[in-house]
């Protein structure tokens, strides 16, 4: 887990923007292998898509060949509603920049079966590759995407009903009729997020300094489903100082100290690595066939440092294996299902 | 000089970015989508996430201002072209129209009222047919769209004539019939299209009349029934009879102040409706802010009295658009044009306007400390709502149309501030650039 605290919302925002700008840069995406990229609404990311289109617009990141995937959208509200997600990422993001449009994945509250959307987004993130890096946020209550408090960790995209505490929060968006609020929303599940090959969340502010407790001093737990991002091999928190204000100073000051020692050693806590998602090799892409079966392993499939895989797909769903892991070696496989079973007869 | 041409745009649909909309009383930092092909302002969310569209091409205003287009619903002529002015050979008037309606969008006017004075019956029967709605068609190239004629006469009040004849004012005194008499009755009544077989709308969309002379008053209703605003102007009603008026269907006043008994406390006339005592509703009314004809606090106050209601308008004539010099003015007088002022030459006598209508916004903001897009709303939005057509023009929403004109403000050493026309787009094309 890396925990960034800076000075304010506005400081933590543009950490990020420039991470992201930094990762999308190191993988230099192409047609053929974009980046993936998950992406939040809410209050807590506006500046990060603030700071994304002034970096647009300056020439300094092209969303050429990126492809997105966003967190939830609400149910029964018209695509055009001025409070309807797609709306929200239209007007923050997508309107200013070059994501092309087919490249964007939103969930449709308006599905006819809105089952079968659900599954098909998960389909649709397994057949773009996966998420390169989910962006989030959060709510007081420490929920990720729509996964509100009691949600299962092991929960993936579904339709999911509004807390009565969400439906009077959001009733400002709505001229403070109750009757006009959504009463559900379609989200990805907390397992959708972990899947991700980096999470990075933003939190900010007083209000959501116990959830930020909640979520990285106490244990895992579904009441605060945040939580569970310390089961991802590679998480990472950006904060400002309010949102601290729960949080033990050993706590504070433990996450400040490693920042300072590794900018010092000269990098953000992780290597910087190519290997770890970036493009696949030549040889790689010119010995695989679909009617043979790749003789290499992709290098980015590795679980180690230098390539984190998120492990808790199989440790939480014992049943489900993604297309992407069908690769992974053998051997690594029987020791993550043997962890697994442990871990469920426990 | 700028280029007079038309540009052909094959693109389907043009994106401005970097720039500010006008939009109510603010200036909002927003892409703007338009579809020449619909001649409208696209639904740029609906079309990027339903259509996965994308625009053919990106224009970056570098922060300039697009407003709806223009529009002035008082203007009689331009160009050296009087509407009321018919000439030896009548069948080039409509010839020479389409040539000053061309000329006239690269003011920023993109539609407008022709209007005609008081004048002889004939005047009419031949001008009108020619100054109908001419949008139909929505070609860009058409130049500026009359949304149709503005008859300001001839049933006004004699002794408020202005620079009207006296001679051509006459009372309707059997009220409807009458106005049918004098404007042809093809004209003031819907049509039906030969074509398409559909009703189409009345050559006149506005009449100015005094309320209190002849059967005026009682046929409000019958010109307001065919979609024709009434406004009261050129007139000694007093406050009563301009209430009635009110009550009765008028919803504009013409040239606020300007031909009609001054506000006066103990009768506060025409300008007193602008109150709210009667719980009428406040009608529209048009101000000319060339500087001359009203003092800049005059204006401020009617603009305070009912913001919602203030039109811009220049009532120019003929040579507005003509280059500073000596015009023959009929009856062997000669005009003297100083910029946007006309006088009689050899004396200092006012002659009538000749002013641009963005020059208008220009005066207006220097003279009220108004902010821009409130002096634009006077010229857009609030002339548009005033001829029933909120939502089609004056405005930069989805599914209006893509009138536009892109605006330069500048502010000079004495801190004078104007606005300058940068480009005009009609119907989602692009129909004068000033760079170009």
């Amino acid at each position: 887990m890396r925990l960034i605290i800076r000075d304010d919302p506005t400081q933590a925002s543009s950490y990020i923007a420039k991470y992201v700008i930094d990762r999308i840069q190191a993988f230099n995406p192409t047609k053929e292998h974009p980046f993936v990229l998950g992406l939040p609404t809410g209050s807590s990311p506006v500046g990060i898509y603030k700071i994304l289109v002034q970096k647009y617009k300056a020439g300094e990141i092209s969303f050429e060949n990126v492809v997105t995937f966003n967190m939830d959208e609400y149910i029964g509200i018209p695509r055009e509603h001025p409070e309807s997600y797609h709306t929200f990422m239209y007007k923050h993001f997508f309107s200013h920049v070059n994501v092309h449009p087919s490249n964007i994945h939103i969930l449709n509250g308006n599905a006819p079966d809105l089952e079968a959307e659900c599954v098909q987004y998960e389909a649709a993130i397994k057949k773009a590759g996966g998420i390169d890096l989910f962006l989030g946020g959060i709510g007081p209550d420490g929920h990720i995407a729509f996964n509100e408090p009691g949600s299962s960790l092991a929960s993936r995209t579904r339709v999911k009903t509004l807390a009565y505490d969400t439906i009077i929060a959001n009733s400002r968006f709505f001229d403070n009729d109750l009757d006009k609020v959504p009463k559900m929303a379609l989200t990805v599940g907390v397992q959708t997020v972990l899947e991700a090959r980096e999470v990075v969340i933003i939190i900010t502010g007083a209000h959501k300094s116990l959830a930020l407790k909640k979520c990285i001093e106490d244990g895992v737990n579904h009441m605060w489903t945040l939580s569970s991002l310390q089961l991802h091999p590679h998480p990472m928190i950006v904060v400002d100082e309010d949102a601290t204000l729960e949080l033990q100073v050993k706590t504070v000051k433990y996450f400040k100290s490693i920042e300072a020692v590794a900018s010092s050693q000269g990098f953000e806590q992780i290597l910087p690595s190519k290997i770890r998602t970036g493009p696949r090799t030549t040889a790689l892409n010119s010995t695989y066939s679909p009617s043979k079966p790749a003789t290499t392993t992709p290098a980015k499939e590795e679980p180690s440092i230098l390539s984190p895989q998120p492990l808790t797909s199989t440790l939480l769903a014992r049943r489900r294996r993604s297309i992407r892991f069908v690769a992974i070696r053998r051997s690594w496989c029987r020791i993550v299902w043997g962890v697994g079973l442990l871990r469920f007869r426990v | 000089m700028p280029s007079a041409v038309p540009m052909i745009n094959n693109e389907r649909i043009t994106k401005f970015t970097n720039c500010r909309l006008v939009k109510g009383d603010e200036l909002v930092e927003q892409d703007l989508w338009v579809s020449s092909a619909t001649g409208k302002i696209v639904r740029s969310q609906e079309a990027f996430y339903g259509a996965h569209a994308t625009p053919d091409a990106t224009i970056n205003l570098g922060g300039r201002i697009i407003s709806p287009g223009l529009i002035d619903v008082q203007l009689n002529g331009a160009f050296g072209f009087n509407f009321s002015s018919i000439p030896e050979e009548p069948s080039s008037y409509g010839k020479t129209l389409r040539q000053v309606n061309k000329s006239i969008i690269q003011t920023g006017v993109t539609s407008y009222l022709p209007t005609l004075t008081s004048q002889p019956q004939e005047v009419y029967h031949n001008a009108l047919p020619y100054l109908g709605p001419s949008g139909g068609l929505r070609i860009a190239s058409d130049g500026a769209e009359s949304l149709g004629a503005h008859c300001e006469g001839p049933f006004l009040s004699p002794t408020k004539n202005g620079i009207h004849p006296v001679e051509v004012i006459t009372p309707a005194l059997n009220g409807f019939s009458d106005l049918e008499a004098m404007y042809g009755a093809t004209n003031i009544n819907p049509t039906l299209d030969p074509l398409s077989g559909t009703l189409q709308a009345p050559k006149i969309k506005k009449i100015t009349a005094a309320p209190e002379i002849g059967a005026m008053m009682r046929t409000i209703p019958d010109i307001t029934a065919r979609g024709i605003v009434y406004s009261i102007g050129h007139t000694e009603a007093s406050y009563e009879d301009a209430s009635l008026a009110v009550a009765s269907g008028a919803t504009m006043i013409t040239h606020l102040f300007n031909a009609m008994r001054p506000l006066h406390h103990r009768n506060p006339g025409v300008f007193g409706v602008l109150g709210i005592a009667e719980s009428l509703p406040r009608p529209y009314f048009g101000i000319i802010a060339d500087g001359i004809h009203l003092h800049p606090t005059s204006i401020k106050i009617a603009f305070n009295a009912h913001p919602e209601g203030f039109i811009l308008v220049t009532d120019a004539m003929h040579l507005v658009g003509l280059p500073d010099g000596v015009y023959e003015w009929g009856n062997g007088e000669r005009i003297l044009k100083r910029g946007s002022q006309l006088l009689l030459e050899g004396t200092e006598k006012i002659a009538g306007s000749s002013i641009t209508l963005i020059e208008c916004v220009s005066n207006f903001l220097n003279f009220s400390g108004a902010s821009v897009p409130q002096a634009l709303k006077a010229v857009t939005a609030t002339p548009a709502a005033m001829l029933g057509l909120s939502g089609v023009k004056g405005s930069l929403e989805s599914d209006a149309d893509a009138d536009l004109v892109v605006l330069e403000e500048e502010v000079d050493a004495k801190g004078k501030r104007s606005l300058r026309v940068d480009q005009v787009w009609k119907f989602g094309s692009k129909v004068f650039d000033r760079s170009q």
